[in-house]
């Protein structure tokens, strides 16, 4: 058992260097070995590296650097009195059992409230949405006020741009690409929501808005995020695939879901076991982590789903916002 | 239908207002017996069951608590989809909060009506009246007489915390439901045959057969 501890930390030991390698030439490893960057994201990024990784992977360091005291700058403006009164409305209800956030008025909360109105101020005609809460205190759960904030940024931007915009169209029109997605990938989940009418902004809005933040156990939203950093909303499209065939893939699971409400309350309460499952494979009495998404990876990787996603995806992209690469 | 007596009757039920008026609180208060302060924000749509029994029948209402920002607003047609009754719901320590009710009446009223066009039983519910600041509410006159011109079928002074009313609240829904729906049925004539004339749909005479 000790030889099997030492081997893990020297495993974990070994995958910091590599990616402390990748920090000193950053640039090198994104243009041209970005496909060893992108497997060593889906393996997941050492915790400790975390925070740097995912700043450099959206972008967001360059966007700090090239902005110096643009935060500050922004902070010192009053900001528009609807956006705030929201955003203090807010406050205590995001992980409010975590320990950064759980105190009224604490450290946590602070930071959350500079960043949120921060981005209204630089963003007025955006405002605020309730969604962008639980990304931004995930950000701030893993570095400083005016990084998190510019990751802010880029995630609103660059990543899901118009998933936040007071006409929440973006969101809509990927509930409906995603739903398309899936009579292709698991018709039976498809059957059976098209059977109850279960419109897919009934489940996905939250799933998507907050990047499975507040719907997955944490280990998995990290390695979600880990992923969706390095490839974009696609990983997102994956993602919610994946849980659908988990909980609604199967005659058996199915049977148990024999309702609107039924199905309904499986999509809202994700139990960490139906994940685990599959998440965990057991290997000599060891425990082996192999994401499920690592499976998803490899089951939709079929020509037409990149096809489809391109079009869908470039048809959007003429309202010039689409920048990421498929 | 006809089998009224012993069937089970499922009410999808809209729980409305604006943001951190107490919707979800409500709600837990209503079906889990409970009340917390570290609720999270809801985003998009939550849902809870209840079941009750009403003269000596189940009913079960699907609580639909919908998310209070005014760009969800943008999804509410899909929310509001099929259901029977609602609440609104407001913060007595916020008037502005009250301000927004005729809003989200307007909305659900244009966005939802029943099979014979009437509008769905709404109840007004005055949230957080443990809170000592019901100065919107203290005329009881004024706001019967808000009810019975914006539509509403009741109010009620509520509190999840201190759970001040809202099964009374949930009660007279209930009432005003089962009327509207028993009012649907009996406008229906039954026992009644109504010949149609569809000349796509014109089967062989085997097809007679079939049918019955």
């Amino acid at each position: 058992m000790e030889r099997l501890d030492d081997l893990r930390v020297e495993v974990a030991r070994q995958r910091e260097m590599k990616w402390l390698d990748m920090f000193c030439h950053w640039d090198k490893w994104v243009k041209h070995r970005f496909q060893k960057v992108k497997l060593r994201c889906r393996k997941g990024i050492p915790s400790s590296l975390r925070s740097k990784a995912w700043q450099l992977l959206s972008d967001s360091q360059k966007l700090l650097e090239e902005n110096p005291g643009k935060f500050e700058e922004l902070e010192r403006e009053p900001g528009e009195a609807k956006w705030l009164d929201i955003i203090e409305k807010d406050l205590h209800r995001q992980f409010p059992f975590h320990e950064m956030f759980a105190a009224r008025g604490g450290h946590g909360q602070q930071d959350l409230y500079r960043i949120l109105k921060a981005y209204t101020v630089y963003r007025p005609d955006e405002g605020y949405c309730q969604a962008q809460a639980p990304v931004a205190a995930v950000l701030l759960m893993h570095m400083p006020a005016e990084q998190a904030f510019w990751c802010l940024v880029q995630i609103c931007e660059k990543y899901l741009p118009g998933y936040y915009s007071a006409g929440l169209e973006a969101i809509q029109l990927d509930g409906e690409i995603f739903f398309s997605l899936l009579r292709r990938t698991c018709p039976m989940a498809y059957r059976h929501l098209k059977k109850f009418k279960i419109d897919p902004i009934l489940y996905m809005t939250e799933w998507f808005m907050c990047i499975f933040s507040r719907t997955l156990p944490w280990a998995s939203v990290l390695r979600v995020w880990d992923m969706f950093f390095c490839e974009g909303v696609k990983i997102i499209f994956r993602v919610g695939l994946v849980l659908l065939k988990q909980m609604l893939g199967s005659v058996e699971k199915l049977r148990e879901l024999q309702g609107m409400y039924e199905t309904m309350e499986r999509l809202r309460n994700i139990s960490p076991d139906t994940i685990r499952e599959d998440v965990l494979v057991f290997e000599n009495g060891r425990v082996c982590v192999l994401t499920f998404i690592m499976n998803l990876t490899l089951y939709l990787q079929s020509v037409f789903f990149l096809f489809f996603f391109c079009t869908v995806r470039f048809m959007r992209a003429s309202n010039g916002t689409e920048t990421m690469p498929v | 239908m006809q089998n009224n007596h012993h069937k089970e009757r499922l009410y999808k039920i809209l729980v409305i207002g604006d943001l951190g008026v107490g919707k979800t609180s409500i709600i837990k208060r209503y079906v889990h017996h409970n009340f917390s302060p570290n609720y999270r924000a809801t985003i998009g749509v939550d849902f809870a069951l209840k079941v009750l029994t009403w003269d000596q029948e189940t009913v079960r209402l699907q609580l639909w608590d919908i998310a209070g920002q005014e760009r969800f607003g943008n999804m509410t047609r899909v929310y509001y989809r099929e259901a029977m009754g609602a609440f609104i719901v407001f913060d007595v320590t916020r008037p502005a909060s009250f301000e927004a009710v005729t809003k989200w009446k307007e909305d659900l009223d244009s966005k939802l009506t029943l099979a014979n066009g009437k509008n769905v039983a709404t109840v007004l519910l005055a949230n957080k009246c443990d809170q000592g600041q019901e100065v919107l509410t203290n005329n009881g006159i004024k706001m019967d007489q808000f009810c019975q011109e914006n539509g509403f079928v009741g109010w009620f002074q509520t509190s999840a915390k201190e759970n001040i009313n809202i099964d009374e609240a949930a009660n007279c829904l209930v009432k005003h439901i089962i009327a509207s729906e028993n009012d649907m049925l009996q406008s229906e004539v039954p026992d009644t045959i109504n010949p149609q004339l569809e000349k796509e749909k014109r089967g062989t005479c085997s097809s007679c057969f079939r049918s019955q």
